[in-house]
């Protein structure tokens, strides 16, 4: 590894995050963020979460009534400190506690993906001879970077104080990607099974995980490889073999696709997902079982049963299409997801960290219950892509967007809900320019 | 990026995006023509106003003849004679009036109750408007001596299902009633006294006589506040054994208790449909009887215009009252309103005689009128203070006005009293009976809107038209800068290697974050008075120097952390070029900020686009412009200072006062008093003046002497 370059002042940075962080949680009663509709869906509420637990405690089934919505195993392990005060101190301060702790591991984790990335790219660009374009990328410490955008976007700072569970959702889904970067199959399956476990749709990230793992990070095309490779084979006349030969037998270790990471990834995934599925069959075991709890909570994120306003644009939608017609737009809204996972996957295969990014993206846009938390992992990731970016058209203009729509959308909710002068298609409105945004902020790659 | 885009793929551009950098590449003149055309707007709205018609047909108002009866009135004068005699001969304690407007209330089968209220004294939450209501505002500062009872009379409906109510509000205070409130209190009697009678109502009526002793707003808002929104877990600051007055509030109802119709717990009918504040005014020189009309809740919001039409309609065809709205005197007698007035009502009839179907141009006095109304009622929206204590129940969304009415001549005289009182009772039943009618709540005209008169008003879809050409130039003259500051920079390969800063397309992010800062610093300003009301024995004029100096301190200090290596990206020579995406950011964050402000409460973001956008488009260092030395320029400059001085917010409002009153006894603390009156009605204007105009002024005067 090489030698490690910090923003200046890294550890301060991280730190007066979580100060920051700690004091918004010590003043809940005033911002009132929980009960926020871009804040807290169905899926990531924590007064529903603690509702789920109160059930359970009154051995009740935690889905009754439909007011959780969650997994199993958050249950257990946040269920116990909605319960637990403190005195003096604000009700959810122990859950606020671990969504910082969450925060910023996901922001640690972000930073090492960042520098496993780095180096990657690097040595691959000098395979490529391309000596002074690397050492300009090195200047760029694109790992702390991402991670000091993630700690301080003010969309996680939200999402955490507001106390959605989607900090822990991020979590894993860092988890899984800073495994597949560092090729630790455990991990990396670990991190996919939770994130699919407790949000679904990371599942797709299965595909840039194995990539990653099969190829290795991100890369240049592997075009530029061969041509490389043919131009070197027609300038080597001269040169000795050997020398040659090291140098094809380098480029090839970059076009392989190797089998083994993925192979083990794949078992521990079969592993881990029996594991939970297990763990969760224990815990629902007296009321209904595992169906119970699919249809609880996968069925719940599939079918759109919940219309209650939030930034996605899918609740406007399902409350007013007919009910015969149902069926056929839910296929064709998650359809809409799984069709771009195929173009995108065969454009992007050499460079599967990116590949993952524009998944998230989609899928946070495209998602049944889209809450500011999962903007928030999409654009910390985009700090990894920090050299890439720096070519990037509008950005002024996409983060003009950002932050108009961002103040807006609480606005228009005020008036809609409080006032009484505005109604619903006035947040539907912000909902709809937020979507536009994001779309053209993934259309500008 | 315009000019090159169009040069190099111009078989392939479509129309609209043609469009866009034909716009932005005029930017200059565009901004000039979108100026000038929304001030021309804006002075254009009173020709613009419709008369006001009613929306919701199940209103019918005036349609069913009055039952109010002299007979009625004869019963109002004796419960007013016996409370006023009440003031004359014992002099004992307040209960003694509320008591006896009990037993009068009980006496026509309604249901009575006290409700005992700790008045609230202002308090700071600045972002009152986006949370609901309700949300934890408990009373800590109620000591035993001061509390206020309201007296509240519910009529349950024959024939309702108790679900609806109609809200009548009499203000008045109990330790010195005057004959105003008396008579007040008498029509409101008079009009209840006949609704406990009749067959046809399907509300219920609710008479709540509000303690003003601590002001009307205040017990008006505890009692909704317990009506609407109760406290469960109650932190009792005073607990009733420790206060002596408590113990009298318990004998108020002894009296009254065995009738059994006196509850002692809070009692409540259905969801309010309206409510009308009735106060008589004892002015007693007037042309004829009039009514006044004030509307302006908190944030600019208004009550739905079928309730001020019905009222409308009801005073001047049914019972010949005069209505009014406020009005902007100093206005009407300004020589320019008056020319333009006249050019307008000209155009008007060259309109007319070019084609009789135009119904463009209102007479000049009219115009003037109209003018002066629209300025008074953009300045009370724009405030955000109610005007009233109507404005309590808009935080509900009900909605509610104030009736002002005052007689002609005094109200000691007995004859010409009942007559007054014939007829604001009559007002008062027939838009009661006009409001029985209503189906569901009001919805089916108008919430946002601008009153010329009390007859015309003019709708959010003219109204925006102004401040949407105002605005306008904003994104356009930004847009303009950013391309042009990203094309014309010199790529200098040396400043590449920073983390963020690097690339021509995120050179803005350095300014971005000088434009944070300062906003971060107006965040700080607008908190600063709520400490520095802790401070004891301060005038006004001390507060506001404190607080001026604070400000500017803390500023310093800015000024001086962002010069140290922690803030400062080391591109300091780049760094003094500048300016243009400095404007770029600042003009865009000015123009967010007025798009919400706009959303938020109309009328300051007009108000606040007229004086904050001239500022924001012209600034442009002073150094460029007089190193060039051109006529051009120099007026250009002069115009920087001038603005610069005049939209500074505390000078902006000197001159306005002193435009609209005069500028005799101004002082500073003129202005502290003012903010004060701002933040202690939780009003957004506060906070848009703190977090949108100060620093967008502060940075538009950083552009004027930057260094370049």
């Amino acid at each position: 590894m090489t030698k490690k370059k910090k923003v200046p002042w890294f550890w301060t940075w991280v730190i007066g995050s979580v100060v920051f962080r700690l004091i918004l949680l010590y003043f809940p009663k005033n911002l009132n963020l929980s009960s926020r509709p871009e804040v807290s869906t169905p899926l990531t509420s924590i007064r529903r979460l603690a509702e789920g637990y109160w059930l359970k405690q009154s051995s009740v089934s935690p889905y009754a009534g439909s007011m959780y919505h969650g997994s199993p195993l958050l249950l257990t392990l946040l269920g116990p400190l909605t319960v637990k005060r403190i005195e003096g101190q604000p009700d959810h301060l122990l859950c606020g506690l671990v969504f910082v702790i969450a925060d910023v591991v996901s922001a640690m984790l972000i930073c090492a993906a960042g520098e496993k990335l780095q180096v990657a790219y690097s040595s691959s660009l000098q395979l490529l001879g391309l000596r002074d374009l690397s050492e300009n990328s090195e200047r760029l410490p694109s790992g702390d970077f991402a991670a000091l955008v993630y700690l301080w976007n003010p969309f996680t700072i939200v999402a955490c104080v507001g106390l959605s569970t989607s900090a822990i959702e991020n979590l894993m889904v860092v988890l899984s990607l800073y495994g597949a970067c560092s090729r630790l199959a455990p991990l990396a399956a670990f991190g996919w099974v939770m994130a699919t476990h407790l949000s679904l749709y990371p599942a797709i990230l299965i595909i840039p995980v194995i990539l990653l793992l099969g190829y290795g990070p991100d890369a240049p095309p592997r075009k530029l490889f061969c041509q490389k490779n043919r131009l070197e084979v027609g300038n080597s006349s001269s040169s000795d073999s050997y020398s040659e030969e090291k140098a094809k037998n380098q480029l090839k270790v970059a076009n392989v696709f190797s089998w083994r990471p993925v192979v083990s990834f794949l078992l521990w995934t079969l592993l881990w997902s029996s594991y939970i599925l297990v763990l969760c069959s224990i815990y629902v075991q007296q009321y209904g079982g595992l169906q119970e709890l699919f249809k609880r909570t996968y069925g719940f994120i599939l079918t759109i049963q919940d219309l209650s306003p939030n930034i996605g644009v899918l609740w406007y939608f399902f409350a007013e299409v007919f009910d015969f017609f149902r069926n056929f737009f839910l296929i064709v809204f998650h359809g809409n997801i799984l069709l771009m996972l195929a173009p995108l996957a065969l454009r992007l295969n050499h460079r599967p960290c990116f590949l993952a990014f524009v998944y998230i993206a989609i899928s946070s846009m495209l998602k049944s219950y889209p809450s500011v938390g999962d903007s928030a992992l999409y654009l910390g990731l985009l700090g990894l892509f920090a050299y890439e970016l720096k070519d990037m058209q509008f950005s002024f203009f996409l983060l003009s967007g950002y932050v108009g729509v961002s103040l807006l959308s609480p606005v228009m909710h005020n008036l809609w809900i409080w006032r009484g002068t505005g109604n619903a298609n006035f947040y539907f409105a912000t909902a709809i320019t937020y979507a536009c945004f994001q779309v053209r902020y993934l259309y500008s790659f | 990026m315009g000019a090159n885009e169009n040069s190099s793929a111009k078989p392939r551009v479509r129309p609209i995006v043609r469009l866009g950098i034909f716009l932005i590449s005029h930017s200059n003149i565009v901004s000039l023509v979108c100026f000038l055309a929304g001030v021309v707007a804006l002075l254009l709205l009173p020709v613009l106003a419709k008369n006001t018609y009613i929306s919701e047909n199940a209103l019918m108002p005036g349609s069913a003849n009055n039952m109010l009866s002299t007979h009625h009135v004869s019963d109002a004068n004796k419960f007013i004679k016996d409370l006023t005699d009440l003031e004359f001969t014992s002099m004992a304690s307040p209960i003694e009036s509320q008591k006896l407007i009990a037993r009068y209330m009980s006496a026509l089968d309604a249901e009575v109750t006290f409700h005992k209220f700790y008045p609230q004294f202002s308090q700071f939450h600045p972002l009152h408007f986006f949370t609901s209501p309700d949300s934890g505002i408990i009373s800590k500062n109620g000591t035993c001596s001061s509390f206020g009872v309201n007296t509240i009379g519910i009529i349950r409906a024959p024939r309702g299902d108790g679900k609806e109510a109609i809200v009548l509000v009499t203000p008045y205070n109990p330790s010195k009633v005057g004959l105003g409130e008396a008579v007040s209190l008498g029509i409101a009697y008079s009009v209840f006294l006949l609704l406990s009678r009749v067959t046809w109502l399907a509300k219920d009526i609710i008479w709540l006589v509000a303690d003003s002793q601590y002001g009307e707003y205040s017990s008006v808002a505890a009692w909704l506040r317990e009506y609407q929104a109760p406290v469960f877990h109650k932190v009792d600051v005073v607990t009733s054994e420790a206060c002596n007055e408590s113990s009298s509030f318990n004998e108020l109802g002894q009296g009254l208790y065995l009738d059994g119709k006196l509850s002692g717990d809070f009692r409540r009918a259905g969801t309010m449909a309206a409510a009308l504040v009735i106060k008589v005014v004892d002015q007693g020189n007037q042309y004829e009887d009039s009514l006044n009309i004030y509307a302006e809740a908190s944030n600019g919001q208004m009550p739905n215009l079928d309730l001020i039409n019905i009222v409308n309609y009801m005073a001047v065809h049914k019972q010949g009252l005069r209505i009014k709205v406020k009005k902007m005197w100093s206005l009407i007698d300004s020589w320019w309103l008056n020319t333009l007035g006249v050019i307008f009502e000209s155009l008007g009839k060259v309109a007319r005689s070019l084609n009789p179907q135009l119904k463009f141009g209102i007479p000049a006095s009219d115009y003037v009128e109209g003018a002066a109304t629209l300025a008074s009622s953009l300045y009370y929206q724009g405030l955000g203070v109610p005007t009233g204590p109507h404005g309590a129940f808009r935080d509900y969304q009900v909605d509610a006005i104030t009736l002002e009415i005052s007689p002609k001549v005094s109200l000691t005289k007995l004859n010409r009293r009942n007559e007054f009182m014939l007829r604001g009772g009559r007002l008062i039943e027939g838009v009661i009976r006009s409001i029985n009618n209503l189906l569901e709540k009001f919805h089916q005209s108008f919430f946002l809107y601008l009153l010329t008169s009390p007859g015309k008003f003019v709708s959010v879809g003219v109204y925006m038209i102004p401040f949407a050409l105002l605005v306008a130039p904003l994104p356009i003259v930004a847009a303009y800068l950013h391309a042009n500051g990203s094309n014309s920079t010199p790529q200098n390969p040396s400043s590449s290697l920073e983390v963020d800063g690097s690339h021509k397309s995120w050179e803005w992010l350095n300014s971005a974050r000088k434009v944070l800062v300062i906003h971060l610093w107006g965040v700080f300003v607008s908190l600063l008075p709520f400490f520095l009301r802790q401070v004891p024995n301060t005038t006004l004029t001390m507060n506001f120097v404190l607080w001026g100096f604070l400000s500017i301190f803390s500023l310093l200090i800015l000024y001086l952390t962002l010069d140290c290596p922690i803030f400062k990206a080391s591109a300091s020579q780049l760094e003094k070029n500048k300016w243009t995406s400095l404007k770029s950011v600042t003009i865009s964050t000015a123009f967010i900020g007025l798009s919400l402000m706009s959303v938020i409460n109309f009328a300051t973001a007009e108000i606040g686009a007229l004086l904050i956008v001239p500022i924001c488009l012209l600034a442009r260092p002073l150094k460029l412009d007089i190193q060039a030395r051109s006529w051009r320029t120099l007026l250009r400059a002069s115009c920087n200072i001038v603005l610069g001085f005049v939209v500074f917010s505390p000078v902006s409002f000197v001159l306005l006062k002193g435009a609209f009153e005069d500028f005799y006894g101004i002082n500073v603390g003129d202005y502290w008093k003012w903010v004060e009156s701002l933040w202690a009605w939780n009003s957004a204007t506060y906070l848009y003046i703190g977090v949108v105009h100060l620093p967008c002024w502060a940075l538009c005067i950083h552009i004027l002497f930057h260094p370049c």
